[in-house]
């Protein structure tokens, strides 16, 4: 693999680089968990699985990108201004053809999400950058630097941060890893069914880090299934539009597993990308939602924490993820008065947090 | 090999068989698709659209393999046995023991506790004068006890588990950490840690210590040798990533929401994956079949139905080179003297055994944060043994975090006492409702009882079943001896109220089906599900129905297997030892198989059955 062209040549830009690719893992768990918890309970648990593990799954890159940051000395920060992204926003891609947005599942919502995970990698060299073109709505994984220009793809944008880790020890040896082992989140503190966390202290483990998020999310290299036997993100989520399960050995669009069932209608009708603003001051959802964004700005704060060493704080905030649930279901199944049949949804507005809590 | 049961007996001993390369054949009695989630969900969600919640309420009704309830016994008047259920119960004392028969078996509503037993229950009558002695000691049985932990995927500390005899091998870790204590146990520990009781001339100290579960926690790094552990989640045929660690749930018991406590179906996959094991469903074991030669057992005779509800059925004959029932301590007796094979010893059936519950509530001064957590994390095990078995039983005491759900019904029959009786609603009902259950204590004793032959099992043509098969006949009563042990817990259990400053609540209604008295007192005793003892294991076939691989002494390639095999049963809940007896019967079996490689299969067995 050619590390000739890569853009990363300094520690101060693969840091810039890894603190994006943070950005990047967590700006798709708002839209997953509002899909997630627009289901109506007691239906749709083939879709509540499917979109359940791979919320988990970008939890898990999250906390791998933390300690590729933490391995080199970085320090990860989720509770900096425009962490978390005002959707609707862009996610890298060459046409700007698509916005994230926090929406109810539908299939419109799984359209949306395939376009996140999609597996496409650049047709040559030349095009793993392309040139933005919608310069006003919030963009992600722009590369550092310049501003004006993106990644093809989310794998395209690991790709290089893997060229990067490459280069910088061929230049620097060991001394790229320099930062506190105390940091790393070991696999005791997080796992799911698929993917194991990995602590990184040195180039290989950063290529095992970088393999397993590049893999889970869209079996980069044209697989469905990674040597875990493991479906890629991409398929996951395509088996709800196919209506069928995958099985190892399939072909791309081909599932061949047993049926699933999707019933696009027992879901609650929310707000796509609703904010503060929708609901009226001093209303109860105003508090609630006020109230969820709080209880996230504290998650996100507990994290921060748990990425800068204590990471035992993981284990509690396993509780604070069951709070945000509730809060998050509290929103979801009430309407909003004078909107007829809308409901509400959790806003994500970190800003408003903060001026909230001060 | 055939297997009869898919429960974790037989799913450990089909899976440890089809990784030496054998052909395996499951036959479970119950239904069950191959362990997708979606059925497993199907299951939660009876259960939790269910009104009484008991350990069976997440299954459906099925005649053709009918599993007995707890609301099932009813008071047993002497020589008037109560046969209006499936199991037969023929008094004196009416058992409310259930099992589960579907795919996976009970471990489909176990708690998850996984205490090894003590050395000293593995040889009570030398040590006590009590019992039996088993032809195995804790140390040959320990390897297997790892084997099986493994398998489970225990969290535990040794550090808490060394204790009363209890011994590691050097360097040992579970494979994940213990679980940590529930708050109210630490409320029950501050109270109590310390306080020193007297008994036959020892002094023994209390202390609140956890159990070991057979629950996901945090993978232990040190364990087998540094490679560290790796939890197995929930099992499917199409989302292997679902489930993890344990949450803190309340309902364990029976199905634990995010499968971090262990089933037998985890196992079942992986055997599945082999591609050597088939699995039956819905077909009944309904005789075993002799060769009249050689004695060997030639046949399963099996009764195989589509539908439930209906008795239609087909019947067919399976046959193999080994066989095991699997099919736990009361199928596995009723199966083979429904065969009419009572064992040369005459012990067939006999020596049932189950752990005798006591319960004790109470409710505490403060609010302990009862409800909260897993069904049980801690106890006092401090009891389990010492000289005083030679007087009376032992017992570990269960501190649970389900408030006193078991013994009155809580939390339902606070909410209906309180709407009905008390007239609350709105928040005034809710607040009262929380701080009322969140103060519960209760303390479930799991006294031992030892082996007596007059506890049995048996069959009457009288009594059968939907489909033709002899129903399982339960007669059974306490010991004197366990019931010296129950009246020792009862004065416990106020000692540890009085050191709590709880108010004891504990009452035992005479009409219930469970009532038993002993010098005067009454006590309700329940039935704990460890069901053991029917085929004993031990040093001769006069004396016993197995050998110490659990093979039956009458029929060489035959198999008995699980809780049924045990000759005692201590204090522990039985799941963990007799998986690992079947760790030890399966390396023994592929042994035997190597040796037999010489022996060819009958005339008629079919090409594919090892």
């Amino acid at each position: 693999m050619s590390t000739a062209s890569t853009r990363i040549t300094t520690v101060e830009r693969l840091r810039e680089y890894l603190y994006l690719a943070m950005q990047l893992e967590h700006a798709t768990i708002p839209p997953y968990l509002t899909a997630l918890y627009s289901l109506k309970p007691g239906t749709n648990s083939d879709a509540y699985h499917v979109i359940r593990v791979v919320a988990v799954e970008e939890m898990l890159h999250l906390t791998l990108d933390a300690n590729m940051l933490n391995a080199i000395g970085g320090s990860p920060d989720l509770t900096a201004p425009s962490f978390v992204p005002d959707y609707p926003a862009f996610l890298p891609d060459g046409e700007t053809d698509f916005q994230v947005s926090r929406q109810r599942f539908s299939r419109e919502a799984m359209q949306n999400i395939l376009e996140i995970e999609r597996p496409k990698q650049t047709p040559s060299e030349q095009h793993r950058l392309v040139r933005r073109s919608a310069p006003k709505a919030q963009q992600l994984a722009v590369v550092p630097g310049e501003p004006s220009m993106q990644y093809y793809s989310i794998g395209e944008f690991y790709a290089e941060i893997g060229r990067g880790f490459r280069y910088l020890h061929k230049e620097m040896g060991d001394a790229l890893f320099r930062g506190d082992p105390a940091r790393q989140v070991g696999k005791e503190y997080f796992y799911s069914g698929g993917g194991e966390l990995t602590t990184v202290t040195d180039l290989d483990s950063a290529e095992v880090a970088i393999r397993l998020i590049s893999e889970q999310g869209e079996g980069y290299g044209g697989r469905i299934y990674d040597e875990h036997r493991e479906l890629a993100h991409y398929y996951r989520f395509e088996q709800l539009l196919l209506g069928r399960y995958y099985l190892d050995g399939d072909q791309p669009g081909q599932p061949t597993g047993p049926a699933l069932s999707v019933d696009w209608d027992a879901v609650y009708p929310i707000k796509q990308d609703a904010r503060l603003a929708d609901y009226p001051a001093g209303s109860e959802l105003r508090d609630a939602a006020v109230a969820f964004n709080r209880a996230y700005a504290d998650f996100l704060g507990l994290l921060t924490k748990a990425f800068t060493g204590q990471p035992e704080l993981l284990i509690e905030a396993v509780t604070g993820m069951f709070r945000l649930r509730d809060l998050m279901i509290q929103l979801i199944r009430n309407p909003i008065p004078g909107l007829d049949g809308v409901n509400a949804a959790p806003t994500f507005e970190m800003a408003a947090a903060a001026v909230v809590s001060s | 090999m055939v297997v009869v049961g898919s429960g974790i007996s037989g799913s450990i001993i089909a899976n440890e068989l089809s990784r030496a390369g054998k052909t395996v054949l499951i036959l479970e009695a119950g239904p069950g698709t191959d362990s997708s989630l979606v059925e497993y969900e199907a299951f939660l969600t009876r259960f939790y659209d269910a009104a009484v919640k008991d350990n069976q309420s997440p299954y459906a009704p099925n005649p053709n393999a009918a599993m007995p309830r707890s609301s099932d016994a009813v008071r047993i008047w002497p020589g008037q046995p109560d046969s209006s259920t499936y199991l037969v119960r023929n008094g004196p004392l009416a058992t409310d023991s259930t099992y589960t028969r579907v795919l996976g078996g009970t471990t489909l509503h176990w708690e998850g506790k996984t205490p090894r037993m003590m050395p000293d229950d593995f040889r009570t009558r030398s040590a006590y004068g009590v019992g039996l002695d088993w032809p195995l000691t804790y140390t040959e049985l320990s390897p297997h006890y790892a084997q099986a932990e493994r398998e489970l995927g225990v969290s535990g500390d040794v550090e808490t588990q060394t204790f009363g005899g209890i011994t590691f091998e050097p360097g040992y870790v579970y494979p994940m950490r213990g679980l940590p204590l529930s708050y109210l146990d630490t409320v029950v520990a501050k109270g109590i840690d310390g306080t020193a009781v007297e008994l036959a001339g020892e002094r023994y100290e209390l202390r609140v210590r956890p159990f070991p579960q057979a629950r996901n926690g945090i993978p232990n790094p040190d364990y087998d040798d540094g490679r560290g552990f790796v939890p197995v989640g929930a099992v499917s045929t199409n989302q292997v990533e679902e489930g993890g660690r344990c949450q803190g749930n309340n309902n364990c018991v029976p199905l634990c929401p995010v499968q971090a406590k262990y089933n037998a179906r985890k196992t079942l996959a992986k055997a599945l994956q082999t591609g050597c094991v088939d699995i039956l469903v819905q077909t009944v074991a309904s005789k075993v079949i002799l060769d009249p030669v050689t004695g060997r057992v030639s046949g399963i005779e099996v009764k195989a139905y589509e539908d439930p509800v209906s008795p239609r059925h087909t019947t067919w004959t399976m046959r193999g080179h080994v066989f095991v029932l699997a099919a736990n301590a009361i199928e596995n007796a009723r199966l083979m003297l429904a065969s009419g094979l009572g064992s040369s010893s005459g012990l067939m059936g006999r020596n049932l055994m189950d752990h005798a519950y006591l319960l004790s509530w109470g409710l505490l001064p403060e609010v302990a944060g009862t409800f909260r957590g897993t069904n049980c994390t801690g106890g006092i095990s401090d009891l389990r043994t010492g000289a005083f078995r030679r007087q009376q039983a032992a017992f570990a005491v269960d501190i649970h975090n389900d408030g006193w759900a078991w013994a009155v019904g809580s939390p339902y029959s606070d909410l209906i006492q309180m709407v009905d009786q008390e007239n609350l609603f709105g928040a005034r009902l809710r607040n009262a409702l929380q701080s009322r259950i969140s103060s519960q204590l209760q303390l479930a004793f799991i006294i031992e009882v030892p082996p007596s032959e007059s506890n049995r099992v048996t069959v009457d043509p009288a009594y059968t079943d939907q489909l033709g098969n002899m129903r399982p006949v339960i007669s059974y009563t306490l010991p004197d001896y366990t019931m010296r042990g129950a009246s020792y817990a009862r004065q416990l259990a106020r000692r540890v109220f009085q050191c709590l400053d709880a108010a004891d609540h504990t009452s035992y209604d005479p009409e219930d089906s469970q009532y038993v008295t002993y010098e005067g007192q009454g006590y309700v005793i329940r039935g704990g599900n460890h069901l053991a003892g029917t085929h004993i294991m031990g040093t001769s076939p006069a004396t016993s129905v197995v050998d110490d691989r659990q093979r039956s002494w009458d029929h060489k390639n035959l198999y008995l297997v699980g809780g049924g095999s045990m000759p005692t049963i201590g204090t522990s809940n039985i799941t963990l030892t007799l998986a690992a007896l079947c760790f030890r019967s399966a390396r023994h079996i592929i042994q035997q198989l190597r040796a037999d490689a010489s022996l060819t299969l009958p005339p008629d067995a079919p090409s594919d059955a090892a």
